[in-house]
């Protein structure tokens, strides 16, 4: 039959697409990660030194300790308060109302905003002198006024975490509205004639039937917080000090103001690992499922 | 006994019916806050800009300003146009054969091949754009809409082949079959039944790409300096050394924002199976 090459021949285009855009510069940088190559010093690839990067990296550099804790905070905050906050929406507007439909109406606009453009403006509104959040901020909590949220270091991240959440949270909760009417009505209904409060039938039986959706928001959300790199550039630049550097943020530094190719190839490998991790983890979630992808 | 009781709960009731509306309250209001702002921010005059006041002179002058020189915004937007439109162009016809394939053969690796180009979604960009940065420096591509274009190639096929093959799986195969016993080639039958049948699906799937790109910043960041510059760097562009024109961001943040409100709206129904891959439907 000519469908068995015709099948190859179809995949052929995509195929050579993913190669050439993202398996060869995949491999390219896994071989600069063995090398010394510094951009200041010479414009060819110098002479492999092992894993020597990897070595420094993992055990003698504070700045990539210094990463590794800001991505691991910001990635905790991140997905706990994207999965509590898309949950607990979701919940409420899956009922009917004029307040819940203009709710849902407008779900989708945050995501159709550039992440670098939610950034810069997010700079506007907690600038210290006259951003609208700043100013909100000090007229709901007195002690507040005034206050200078992009110079302290865990308010720097917090902003930073409210810039990424104000985009996703909205999406999340359409994902697991989506979740939500795809669950059977009778076993709620059930547990509701058999006198269960409403706090019961939520824990004993929407959660655990909604679980497997909101593994993918946590697993998804978990991904894109681990990539986190345009709000970095456009609302904190990293600062203050280095309190807002991201693992992402660190390559960029590395790779584009110190030129030091080997190394940051080195230090984007150690989060591609991660990264590939939680994709293999996530595609046995999704691809179990009968009829899922 | 039972009138008190009654009314408790329906006072209870009544209580949790106004915290339910406080949160929604809430909720709009944070959601559409900072897009209100912007909006009108930018419509400010400079002098108003520190002013928390809803009452203010609207101007159009800011965007008369991005547009003229030195800014010319005008080079950015056509920039984004270019470089999105030629990355759906040349990924939604390769996706759509793809998907085609991986929904209606079976092949050997077939797992494992759909796999990898699913899994490269999740590679983190900052890594894939070092060996294209040192390639285009070493071509000369460095600052050009073909740059730009090959790299955007590696974010939006492996979300094309999935959302595709979500929306071929949901088209029934019998017309294809009859067709095929009929004498017809596989290639005229993706042409001219499958392709017409799918059509919505490759729209809704080339414009989650559009946005996608439109919206990139890290390549663009990278590769770029002042030909091929697109919009979300060039809105960086107004942090100046005299300090930061907000006005003017805001302006051109509408411009990078009001194409893709309206082109979101319209897939609506969709969005949430790009990201997730159907996996929630």
């Amino acid at each position: 039959m000519q469908d068995r090459r015709l099948k190859y021949v179809l995949i052929l285009p995509a195929a050579l697409l993913v190669l050439g855009t993202t398996i060869w510069p995949l491999a390219v940088s896994l071989v600069t990660s063995f090398r010394d190559w510094r951009l200041t010093r010479s414009l060819t690839p110098g002479p492999f030194i092992g894993p020597e990067h990897y070595v420094t990296a993992l055990t003698d550099d504070p700045d990539f300790a210094n990463a590794l804790q800001v991505t691991a905070s910001f990635v905790a905050i991140d997905v706990a308060l994207t999965v509590v906050c898309a949950l607990g929406l979701a919940l409420l507007l899956r009922r009917a109302g004029v307040l819940h439909s203009l709710t849902r109406a407008v779900l989708i606009l945050p995501f159709a905003v550039s992440p670098a453009l939610v950034g810069i403006s997010f700079r506007f509104m907690f600038n210290a002198e006259m951003g609208v959040f700043t100013w909100l901020a000090g007229a709901v909590v007195p002690w507040l006024q005034g206050y200078v949220w992009l110079a302290d270091p865990v308010a720097a991240l917090l902003v930073l975490v409210f810039s990424d959440a104000w985009r996703w949270v909205p999406y999340m909760t359409l994902v697991v509205l989506g979740g939500l009417s795809a669950l059977p009505k009778e076993p709620e209904e059930a547990a509701r004639i058999d006198c269960a409060s409403e706090w019961q039938v939520f824990r004993d039986v929407t959660l655990p039937a909604l679980m497997p959706v909101l593994a993918v928001v946590a697993i998804l959300k978990t991904v894109f917080a681990l990539k986190m790199f345009d709000q970095v550039v456009t609302l904190t630049g990293g600062g203050p000090g280095q309190s807002t550097v991201t693992l992402a943020y660190l390559v960029y530094s590395i790779a584009f103001r110190w030129y030091d190719m080997g190394y940051a190839s080195a230090v984007a490998w150690i989060l591609t690992a991660m990264l590939v991790f939680l994709a293999v983890w996530y595609m046995k979630l999704i691809l179990r499922k009968p009829g899922g992808a | 006994m039972n009138g008190t009781r009654a009314t408790a709960a329906r006072r209870r009731k009544l209580v949790m019916k106004g915290l339910e509306s406080a949160i929604l309250l809430l909720a709009l209001f944070l959601i559409l806050f900072p897009i209100v702002w912007m909006a009108l921010t930018a419509f400010k005059r400079p002098v108003d800009l520190f002013e928390l006041t809803l009452l203010f002179t609207p101007t159009l002058d800011n965007f008369r300003t991005i547009f003229a020189a030195p800014w010319n915004i005008g080079a950015a937007l056509w920039n984004s146009t270019v470089v999105a439109g030629l990355t759906v162009l040349i990924s939604i016809p390769c996706s759509t054969l793809a998907a085609y394939a991986f929904s209606r053969f079976e092949m050997r690796f077939k797992g494992a091949l759909f796999f990898t180009i699913l899994a490269t979604q999740f590679i983190p960009a900052v890594v894939v754009v070092l060996p294209f940065y040192l390639l285009f420096r070493d071509l000369g591509l460095l600052d050009t809409h073909l740059a730009l274009v090959i790299v955007n190639l590696a974010i939006v096929t492996p979300f094309a082949v999935w959302m595709l093959k979500g929306f071929l799986d949901a088209v029934p195969t019998e017309s294809e079959e009859a067709a095929l016993v009929d004498g017809a080639t596989r290639l005229r039958v993706i042409l001219d039944i499958v392709v017409p049948m799918v059509w919505p699906g490759v729209l809704v799937t080339a414009v989650f790409c559009f946005i996608l790109t439109w919206n990139e910043f890290l390549f663009a960041l990278i590769l770029t300096r002042d030909n091929a510059v697109t919009l979300p760097v060039g809105i960086t562009r107004f942090r100046t050394e005299r300090g930061d024109l907000w006005e003017l961001i805001a302006a051109a943040g509408i411009l990078i924002s009001i194409p893709m409100f309206l082109l979101s709206s319209v897939i609506q129904r969709h969005f949430v199976r790009g990201m997730t891959g159907g996996a929630v439907k």
